[in-house]
């Protein structure tokens, strides 16, 4: 495991992540099988942020 | 920096150096405070009331003034708009995906809404758990319980499978099918109350034929739902009978999946402080406890979870504070010996003040005894009177002497009261699969 991370990128990463599953769900036109599979990923997402993000100041 | 190492779920968190775990608690207490201020019209008017605002919220001092929240508020707005949570409800109703309760232990059940956000949350400090306790994507994990409306083990089995675990559900079969299929498959790990590992290990000694700690091939079990894998001597018991490591973990409905006992088996749980904040409160004065050894109240905040959040929730677990770091590495603080009461369990009995728990130390201390056991509190005109059953093993019968004398002198040394001991037949006191209830308090004033 390499100790040198660049928490600041992975936090940018889970951003773009979170925009691309919002992205989804405004673009699916109200495409069921999109939405809630893009809510799970936002759920998910909020899990990385909750173990990443929230520790960049 | 983090340190290298595979038996950390995230270093990030559970290595952060302590001054900076305290400014994350700052900032997340914060938010979720903003959250449901914003959300909940029942926390609007608790802070509201208390002349209180989430940007109050500077230091941990300042959230220790922030208002409680006890069992009994969450019970007095349930069953309300928008049914049936009431209006601590943050979230639209049609968000909710989960719904839990609470057990009724203590009284009416409290009933627990979360989203899917708020389940994979669960899971995710069920991944913590699991992962300091040595889980791995190898692991089959046998579940012998039947999921339902209660918490338990619902988290532990979505958990287990976000590690990459294969789970087993063993729910709907008896128990001597349970222990059948962990052997069939050589399940490698396993989770239930100590109550119930005891239990099935005397029935596949019994009924099968089977040694749990030779027969199987069971290398870790977690322990939820009640005490008894903090309690020295009910772990002895469960490690000796499945030849495996027991671990501890504790969690509420209403709060989570706050602590757990990693693979060092520190004498202590650590608290999972990336997600929770526990302070612990004098029961008297109300001061935080921050030294180790004293034993208070545990007021506790769950940071992330939205529905139905958890701020400042007056647990009434008794905890203490751990004296020593823990060579695991981890920078979570630990709690020493688990949860050692609760604030309305602790009862007086003859001017002594007495923990459930203690009781349970001193029978399962002694190995000619049976794991089951039953304590009754009564009045004899102004004095309170003691009964314990226990049951001998019938390979002790001819020693009921010796052993009355060896459980008197556990007792003495571990609670300072003296007992009515009986002895029953083995196998006569009831057994139990999910929470057992050994101690009965028939006083009329309790």
């Amino acid at each position: 495991m390499d100790n040198i991370l660049d928490i600041k990128e992975l936090g940018k990463m889970i951003d773009e992540i979170e925009t691309a599953a919002n992205g989804l769900i405004e673009k699916a036109q109200g495409i069921q099988a999109i939405e809630r599979n893009a809510e799970r990923i936002l759920a998910s997402t909020t899990m990385l942020k909750i173990n990443v993000s929230d520790l960049i100041d | 920096m983090f340190p290298k190492s595979d038996r950390f779920w995230n270093p990030l968190l559970e290595t952060l150096p302590r001054e900076k775990i305290r400014e994350l608690q700052v900032k997340k207490f914060r938010r979720i405070m903003k959250w449901a201020f914003e959300h909940s019209k029942f926390h609007h008017q608790l802070y509201k009331d208390a002349g209180m605002e989430p940007g109050d919220v500077k230091t941990l001092e300042d959230i220790a003034r922030v208002p409680k929240v006890e069992k009994s508020m969450m019970r007095g707005i349930q069953k309300k708009d928008p049914y049936p949570y009431g209006d601590m409800l943050c979230v639209p109703l049609e968000d909710v995906t989960e719904f839990r309760q609470t057990s009724g232990t203590t009284g009416q059940p409290v009933y627990q809404p979360d989203t899917w956000q708020d389940w994979e949350w669960w899971a995710e400090a069920w991944a913590y758990i699991l992962y300091s306790q040595g889980y791995r994507k190898s692991d089959r994990v046998f579940i012998p319980f039947g999921y339902n409306i209660f918490v338990a083990f619902w988290a532990g089995h979505y958990g287990a499978e976000k590690l990459g675990c294969e789970v087993v559900p063993g729910g709907v079969l008896n128990t001597e099918a349970r222990l059948l299929k962990m052997q069939e498959l050589r399940a490698t790990a396993t989770m239930a109350t100590p109550t119930y590992i005891l239990g099935m290990a005397d029935i596949a000694r019994k009924k099968l034929g089977i040694d749990p700690a030779t027969d199987l091939n069971i290398q870790k079990i977690t322990c939820a739902g009640e005490p008894g894998a903090s309690i020295p001597s009910t772990k002895k018991r469960m490690e000796e009978a499945w030849g495996a490591k027991v671990y501890d973990h504790i969690g509420a409905t209403e709060i989570g999946a706050w602590s757990y006992e990693c693979e060092e088996q520190p004498g202590g749980l650590h608290v999972n402080e990336g997600l929770f904040l526990v302070q612990i409160e004098d029961v008297e004065t109300g001061e935080i406890i921050e030294e180790p050894n004293k034993r208070g109240k545990m007021v506790i905040t769950a940071f992330d979870r939205l529905a139905q959040p958890c701020i400042r929730f007056d647990s009434k677990d008794i905890i203490m504070w751990h004296e020593q770091e823990c060579p695991c590495g981890r920078t979570f603080r630990m709690i020493k010996g688990g949860v050692v009461g609760r604030a309305d369990d602790i009862t007086k009995v003859k001017g002594v003040l007495l923990a459930p728990t203690a009781i349970e130390e001193a029978v399962r201390g002694v190995p000619e005894l049976g794991d089951e056991y039953e304590v009754t509190v009564t009045k004899r005109g102004d004095t309170d009177d003691i009964s314990l059953k226990v049951e001998l093993q019938t390979e002790a019968e001819n020693l009921k002497e010796k052993v009355l004398a060896k459980l008197n002198d556990q007792l003495r040394l571990k609670t300072n009261l003296r007992y009515n001991i009986s002895f029953h037949p083995y196998g006569s006191l009831p057994r139990y699969d999910v929470k057992a209830k050994r101690f009965k308090d028939l006083r009329k004033d309790h």
